[in-house]
């Protein structure tokens, strides 16, 4: 990327006379300014100009300099990082990050000579969701980071290899542990994943595991209605008697789970083998934050991006088509991926209904109607099979169910099609010829897009994997399909069969349980329900009756949540850097966790807690001492997982960062990283492939009177986990609905915005309104997850796009 | 046969004569030398600010891993140290050091120096953990004690080596060891930074048994 390239063989002498005299007579210059004040530097024992200066340095300086430059001494680039400038040296490695990396030009030099010094002109202050990896990059402590600043040294910090909880890329991190408190958050390199980088919110988002209001012991309501703290086996006695009860009276089918998708694989396996083989009930779900019913889960174990892809070797003749994604929102180091393989020469394709950052590196800008997201890619395999009939893979009409696909197909038409997406004919016909003839195809779709098509999601999905397939792109590598999950582990929660129509490894199920929805409107009828690392009564409000009306609410969790408030016991679990686990990234990357601290009080790790549940139902089970035992189980009993174990998920080929080894001054840290991970191979990467194509069918999209809102999710929002992190309180998403000008018109507002009305989905609030150019006359973007549960029961947390009215109003709003 | 007993006794009789090796501690106490190790002190600067900038090296240096800091960062309102550095918590665990004087070497500020006094024991080994306030010495008199309102002083180029005066200064009582020789140290004023409680009942010399270091001499 931003390495020399060197063409044909070149052999680099990085230890010659000459390069070490280069370095002495840099050194010599650099160190006439240079404070000097390494004792009081956090930067101080991982500082490449300390190493180099040690290594090469001149005790003495030829230049007679009679004073050094003195600034005041830090100055705040924002509220996350702060500038030393006496400490700088100008290398521009930050701005160049900030420009060319992140796409967030907002650092720049000012000044010349020995007065020059970086600013930031940006509103708020180094506005960036990747700041805090400048301060990994500046090869002196001029950046250093709020969160860190004189916590500890670094040669005192432990550093445990885990993985990133917040986002479903599976960043390396790697935790620095000092005296049972985690000190910082930095990145592990890891070529594949994450490279040298993470965001803000994984850096600076862990205060949630050392928070005060951490659950420290298991609470049973008692018949005052008042909890009181219990002893584990006094809990485990009383939920396992009267789970016990409720089965013999209401059968197996009354008692539902719903498992979070940011527990480890264990504990979701644990889980889902808890309910299907100890309760004997189907009615296992994870998808809190996320469209039920779409198909995708089956569809990634088909079709997903082959093992062994890497999209940073995506390049000239690759293709990324992102459809209803917010990956600088949702997914950031996946917005830097798919920006670095851009540079590199990928073709990137975006479809969705309002503006994002990525569509900055679009080549083409597919700006659909919400409602119309399956319509545009419905249309695009129309082009593909039709138009371009000799470019097909020929492996295509093998597959079971593709005269069905192209029969469905052959009965649209391109200008329907065109017509209710909203995205000219023309269009669709130029990004067919891309994906025809590019060389590797990915296509990341969004929870937008699922959620925007409604009915339609399943057709949206089967025309992705139609595409794949016909382009002969499926199970080929650097080429498949990638879901934009919610959680960190969603990938891994299908994989562990968390749902409710498939056992796990994706074996169909005998009978299909109550999905997720039904379960919280409270359809499935449940007399107990038990949630893992989930709160759907913030997250889904309308929820709200059926977790009341169970007769057993079991909540398993980090935090008294709003669901733990209703709850009859709740159980305290460990966070995930208090226990060891595995998680699966979206690519399909399965990466393992190290135990970095103790669980406070007598939290326990989800796979404890289920187990013991277990036992007292009488259940054949092997005793797992840790959770290496369960992944060894896993590795048997998941198809996908075979030969998996945490031996194996340490290493793989060697990487830029093996080859650098311990030296921060390419990896922004001191740790090696030897854990890569592996990726399970999908169903297409199989010599004899044995997925079937399916054709949902395409049904005109529903239309409602108002405008379409859609849900956006911030990167920082108020979601229990991240607003433990103080640091991150000024940059929070705040409660906003984002409209067109065409509707600022309408309503008569003023050019910038101004107060007006929601109504949606029952609920009225009264809110800010902004005024996005960009925005297309029929879609409002709100807020979601932000201040109290009003805002998520407007759209369910994101899972919804309902047809909303705006008025404006009259009341003042901040 | 008595002269017998007698030449028994001989080298009795003879130490008997001879003036008592045997220093009676603790109502005497030998000085020690001037660059003994004993118990370790945290010093401040003439205006009262403490020395130590919470850098940890000490803590690096040391092969017992006796020493536990925990930095903080100044204020102009809330100032402990010059710089922007400071120690929030400075602990020595004195069952674990081994007074080999590395925090001192490699103290870049001359904050830490192993002082004179080795009468550190206890009951407990909890209190053998020294804290901060037990190791910073006083502010000198008439200076105000840390955290000081003050805005930090004007940085300094580190071009001259800064010499602790404060080190150079200090004589032993009864000034430096030439020879061996007992002195008598009982009675005389406590020092301030001895912060072990000491009960000065026990202490006050007994006049008529207790001989002054001269006489010995």
């Amino acid at each position: 990327m931003y390495y020399p390239r060197l063409r044909g063989h070149a052999h680099v002498i990085t230890d010659a006379p000459e390069v070490a005299n280069a370095w002495r007579g840099t050194l010599e210059f650099i160190l006439t300014s240079h404070p000097l004040d390494c004792p009081v530097c956090d930067k101080g024992g991982e500082c490449p100009l300390q190493d180099l200066t040690f290594k090469y340095g001149p005790d003495l300086s030829r230049f007679y300099v009679p004073y050094k430059m003195h600034f005041q001494k830090p100055v705040p680039l924002g509220e996350l990082i702060w500038l030393d400038r006496e400490r700088c040296i100008y290398c521009s490695r930050c701005i160049r990050f900030c420009e060319e990396i992140a796409n967030d030009p907002v650092l720049e030099f000012a000044d010349r000579g020995r007065a020059q010094e970086i600013v930031t002109f940006s509103d708020p202050p180094f506005d960036s969701y990747f700041s805090g990896n400048t301060t990994d990059i500046c090869p002196v402590g001029a950046l250093t980071t709020e969160d860190f600043r004189f916590k500890a040294r670094v040669w005192e910090l432990r550093n445990v290899p885990s993985i990133c909880p917040h986002c479903p890329v599976g960043c390396n991190i790697v935790i620095g542990e000092r005296a049972g408190d985690i000190k910082r958050i930095m990145p592990r390199a890891n070529e594949w994943v994450n490279e040298i980088w993470i965001c803000d919110k994984g850096r600076f988002g862990h205060h949630f595991v050392g928070a005060d209001d951490r659950l420290t012991a298991p609470l049973i309501r008692g018949e005052d209605g008042q909890f009181r703290a219990a002893t584990w086996p006094e809990a485990l006695d009383y939920v396992a008697n009267r789970l016990a009860a409720i089965i013999s009276t209401h059968g197996p089918r009354a008692v539902g789970g719903i498992a979070g998708a940011r527990a480890a694989n264990e504990d979701l396996y644990v889980f889902v083998k808890f309910f299907r083989d100890v309760l004997g009930s189907p009615n296992v779900d994870h998808r809190v934050a996320w469209p039920t019913g779409t198909g995708i889960e089956q569809a990634v174990a088909h079709v997903g991006l082959a093992s062994g892809s890497n999209l940073a070797s995506l390049g000239p003749g690759s293709l990324i088509l992102l459809v209803g994604s917010d990956l600088e929102e949702e997914q950031p180091v996946s917005y830097l991926r798919v920006r670095r393989a851009r540079r590199n020469g990928a073709t990137v394709v975006v479809a969705q209904a309002r503006p994002v950052k990525e569509e900055a590196e679009a080549a083409h800008l597919l700006r659909y109607r919400v409602g119309g997201e399956a319509h545009v890619m419905a249309a695009i395999l129309k082009v593909v099979l039709e138009a371009h009939k000799n470019a097909l893979d020929k492996r295509f009409n093998k597959l079971k169910g593709a005269q069905q696909v192209r029969e469905a197909v052959a009965d649209l038409s391109l200008d329907e099609l065109a017509r209710i997406s909203g995205v000219s004919a023309e269009h669709i016909r130029a990004v067919a010829e891309v994906v025809v003839n590019a060389r590797d195809v990915v296509i990341m779709v969004g929870r937008e897009a699922l959620v925007g098509a409604e009915e339609n999601a399943p057709a949206l999905v089967d025309a992705a994997v139609a595409l794949l397939a016909a382009t002969g792109k499926a199970g080929q590598v650097n080429s498949g399909l990638v879901a934009l999950w919610p959680h960190n582990n969603s990938q891994g929660a299908c994989d562990m069969g968390v749902l409710p129509d498939m056992l796990p490894g994706y074996r169909p199920a005998d009978e299909a349980g109550a999905t997720v929805d039904d379960m919280l409107s409270g359809a499935a009828d449940l007399k107990a329900l038990y949630i893992m690392a989930a709160d759907p009564a913030r997250d889904r409000p309308s929820s709200l009756n059926a977790l009341k009306n169970v007769e057993l609410l079991i909540v398993q969790d980090l935090f008294m949540t709003e669901t733990a408030r209703l709850a009859h016991v709740v159980f305290p679990a460990a966070a995930f850097a208090e226990r060891a686990g595995s998680y699966t990234s979206l690519e399909r990357r399965v990466q393992r966790t190290e135990q970095a601290l103790r669980p406070p009080g007598e939290a326990m790790p989800d796979w404890w807690i289920v187990a013991q549940l277990a036992e007292r139902f009488d259940a054949a089970w092997p005793p797992y001492a840790t959770a290496v035992d369960i992944m060894n189980e896993v590795a048997k009993q998941v198809k996908v997982y075979k030969g998996m174990s945490y031996d194996k998920l340490e290493g793989e080929p060697v990487s830029w960062s093996t080859v650098a080894g311990y030296h921060h001054v390419y990896t922004g840290t001191s740790t090696l990283n030897t854990w890569f991970g592996r990726t399970w191979a999908v169903q297409a990467e199989a010599r004899r492939p044995k997925y079937a194509l399916r054709w949902s069918g395409l049904r005109p999209p529903r239309h409602e009177e108002g405008v379409r809102l859609v849900a956006r999710r911030r990167l920082y929002d108020h979601g229990t986990m991240i607003a433990r992190s103080h640091l991150l309180d000024r940059r929070r998403a705040r409660p906003e609905v984002l409209i067109s000008s065409q509707e600022a018109a309408r309503l008569g507002l003023e050019e910038q915005g101004g107060a007006v009305r929601v109504q949606a989905n029952g609920v009225t609030l009264v809110t800010a309104a902004r005024v996005e150019p960009r925005l297309p006359a029929d879609v409002a973007v709100v807020a979601c997850d932000v201040d109290g549960t009003a805002w998520n029961a407007l759209t369910e947390g994101g899972v919804r796009a309902p047809f909303g009215t705006l008025e404006k109003a009259e009341e003042a709003v901040e | 046969m008595f002269a017998q007993i007698l030449k028994g006794l001989r080298t009795t009789l003879e130490w008997g004569l001879k003036k008592p090796v045997t220093i009676e501690y603790p109502d005497i106490k030998r000085p020690v030398f001037e660059r003994f190790r004993g118990r370790h002190e945290l010093k401040r600067h003439p205006n009262g600010l403490e020395r130590c900038i919470g850098c940890s090296l000490c803590a690096a240096a040391c092969p017992a891993d006796a020493i536990y800091v925990e930095p903080g960062e100044n204020t102009d309102e809330e100032r402990y140290s010059p710089g922007e550095r400071y120690a929030k918590r400075y602990e020595i665990n004195m069952l674990r050091c081994i007074f080999c004087g590395f925090c001192e070497e490699a103290c870049p500020v001359d904050a830490i120096v192993l002082e004179h006094n080795y009468e550190i024991s206890s009951y407990s080994r909890e209190a053998m953990i020294y804290t901060k306030e037990m190791l910073l010495v006083p502010p000198p008199p008439g200076v105000p004690d840390t955290p000081q309102r003050t805005p930090a002083p004007p940085p300094q180029d580190m071009e001259a080596p800064v010499s602790n005066p404060q080190r150079v200064e200090r004589t032993p009582p009864g000034g430096y060891i030439t020879s061996y020789v007992p002195v008598h140290v009982v009675g005389e004023e406590v020092h301030p930074w001895l912060l072990n409680p000491v009960d000065e009942e026990e202490h006050t010399p007994r006049p008529a048994e207790a001989p002054s270091g001269e006489e010995r001499a």
